[in-house]
């Protein structure tokens, strides 16, 4: 555990270094291709790491050095003070003003120590699910050995729940994290029965899309008190492939076309009702379906921990 | 509607008092009928509210205290029916009570139109379960603070085995209602991610509410850890839980409250 906690304080401390030699983690140097090697190196280098040290338990005297440091990462004595190293320095994250182009503490997904200490505990949830991997094999082909068959409900209210959480997590986590840069985000102003094609993304940067749309018709509806009941936009879009569609974007509402989805997101305020334009959102997210693997993943994994509860070793 | 809900919440509340009068009669069957006709009342007010408003009432702080009210009852029974703690029904009354409290005598709520970001039907799941969530980490929390008041008097006492087996039980329950609140969490978390998705664009972006989601979900995570390999350390492991349960607290209401969530975030709850 005080390990745990004194190699947590390393990864901090160098990550402090990291920020005052380069400064804060340049995200957009992640883009396409960079994110895919980089996630590749990463998954390689835990399932090499763990597949070279894991599997000798046992003969905890004769492990080298790299061997005893591997088994330690996969352990809860690295997993518990790396978790509250995490929380320490969310906390901080929840605590202070975010702002873009921030430094340090106030721009903290891009702030060294916050991000170092994540991947270390990806890690770390990497190295265990490799162990438990390991173990699952062993076990499987000892009771082969043993008797043909065997009993499997530690498979099913152990292993299981314990993969679809942890695997779920890293999958969700690494995928947000290193899909994140690839995610396009622009907004599209249609005025009433014009043809529109450009958008600007968040860096205020036109860019031509492979999709027209015309507004047909902007609806908002009202509460007696005034307030918005329903905004949306009756719009027509036509692909570069060739689709035609004729259909409604409410808020809540988006509409998915060639890998885009396009949202509700504004109009004219000041007009209201009568507002001559409405603004669309399009966001294109390529590593979406990985990001939602995991999340399902980790769905059924709590669902799992409801229905078992805390299941003891047997 | 809540105008009525004096009657209601008064009905309510004698029913689970009885509940809890028998549960301490150890007239188990009698306590679960009762505490269930309560719950039947307490929903009858629930869903008059949600029939006059047109959509379920989730969007103000009084509303969601309602749903609290409700589950604390609950969780009750689930434990009651699988442990048969005696006391369990007097503290989910007593907690609900103080919440209904809240809503007959500080009622900054009331109906409040629905804007078109609401408008979704991640909005139910997601808040009920949350609700539920925290009612299930509430007695936890609850049940660590009477583990460490008992554990300072067994120290004190040196009151040999069957203390010392009651406690390890205690733990066990404690456990368990941190994985079932703990998976509840992560639900409404995940439906919240789902959401947001189709929403504002995004899954994950990191407001404020967000962050101290996130927070909360992993604080409780380190307990669950640290109880799987520190198992005999029950006290650390309890103050840990009192954390977590703090960074609950900042989660679902402290939020409001803080400057560096103030105007920032979309998730604070409107008290118009």
């Amino acid at each position: 555990m005080k390990r745990g906690f004194i190699v947590g304080l390393a990864v901090i401390i160098a990550g402090l270094l990291l920020e005052l030699a380069s400064g804060p983690v340049v995200w957009t140097a992640m883009r396409w291709p960079a994110n895919i090697v980089a996630l590749g190196v990463f998954v390689a280098l835990i399932t090499g790491l763990g597949l070279l040290a894991l599997p000798s338990v046992g003969d905890k005297n004769g492990m080298g050095a790299v061997n005893k440091a591997v088994r330690w990462l996969g352990s809860y004595q690295a997993a518990v003070p790396t978790m509250v190293y995490a929380v320490g320095l969310t906390t901080i994250m929840g605590l202070t003003r975010q702002v873009n182009d921030g430094r340090w503490i106030n721009d903290m997904l891009t702030f060294w120590p916050f991000v170092l200490i994540y991947i270390l505990m990806m890690l770390i949830v990497g190295l265990a699910i490799m162990k438990h991997t390991i173990m699952i094999s062993n076990r499987l082909k000892r009771g082969y050995e043993a008797n043909g068959h065997q009993d499997r409900s530690w498979l099913l209210r152990r292993e299981i729940p314990f993969m679809l959480n942890h695997l779920g997590l890293f999958i969700a986590l690494c995928c947000g994290t290193a899909g994140n840069p690839d995610i396009q985000r622009m907004k599209m102003i249609c005025e009433t029965d014009r043809a529109e094609w450009r958008a600007t993304d968040e860096h205020y940067e036109e860019k031509g899309l492979p999709i027209v749309i015309t507004l047909n018709r902007f609806i908002m509806e009202e509460y007696d008190d005034g307030s918005p009941k329903r905004v949306a936009s009756e719009i027509q879009i036509v692909t570069k492939s060739g689709k035609k569609v004729e259909t409604t974007v409410d808020v809540n509402k988006p509409y998915e076309i060639d890998g885009f989805k396009i949202y509700q997101y504004g109009y004219d305020q000041k007009a209201g009702k009568d507002s001559e334009y409405s603004i669309l959102e399009i966001v294109r997210d390529p590593w979406l379906w990985a990001v939602y693997t995991g999340i399902v993943m980790m769905l059924a994994g709590a669902v799992s921990m409801i229905i078992l509860g805390k299941t003891t070793k047997e | 509607m809540w105008e009525y809900f004096i009657y209601f919440a008064v009905a309510s509340v004698l029913l689970w008092t009885g509940g809890a009068i028998e549960a301490w009669r150890c007239k188990r069957i009698f306590a679960m009928w009762m505490t269930t006709a309560g719950l039947m009342v307490f929903f009858g007010f629930i869903l008059g509210l949600w029939i006059t408003m047109e959509h379920p009432p989730l969007r103000t702080m009084g509303e969601t205290r309602l749903w609290y009210s409700f589950f604390l009852p609950v969780a009750g029974m689930i434990v009651y029916s699988r442990w048969h703690y005696k006391w369990i029904f007097s503290f989910s009354t007593l907690l609900a009570l103080v919440f209904i409290c809240i809503n007959v005598f500080k009622p900054e709520i009331h109906s409040k139109t629905l804007m078109p970001a609401l408008q979704s039907p991640w909005f139910a799941p997601h808040v009920i379960v949350y609700m539920f969530a925290y009612a299930m980490l509430g007695a936890a929390t609850i049940m660590a603070i009477v583990l460490l008041v008992q554990q300072h008097k067994l120290y004190r006492k040196r009151i040999a085995d069957d203390g010392q087996q009651s406690l390890v039980k205690a733990v066990e329950v404690t456990d368990n209602l941190v994985y079932v609140g703990w998976g509840f969490l992560t639900i409404g978390m995940l439906f919240g991610a789902l959401w947001a998705k189709e929403v504002w664009g995004h899954y994950w972006s990191w407001d404020p509410k967000e962050t101290w989601a996130a927070i909360t979900w992993l604080a409780y995570l380190v307990y669950v850890h640290y109880r799987i390999a520190w198992s005999k350390q029950v006290k650390t492991a309890m103050v840990i839980l009192l954390i977590s349960f703090c960074m609950l607290q900042i989660c679902w209401w402290g939020i409001n409250y803080l400057p560096s969530a103030k105007d920032s975030s979309v998730h604070t709850y409107s008290s118009k």
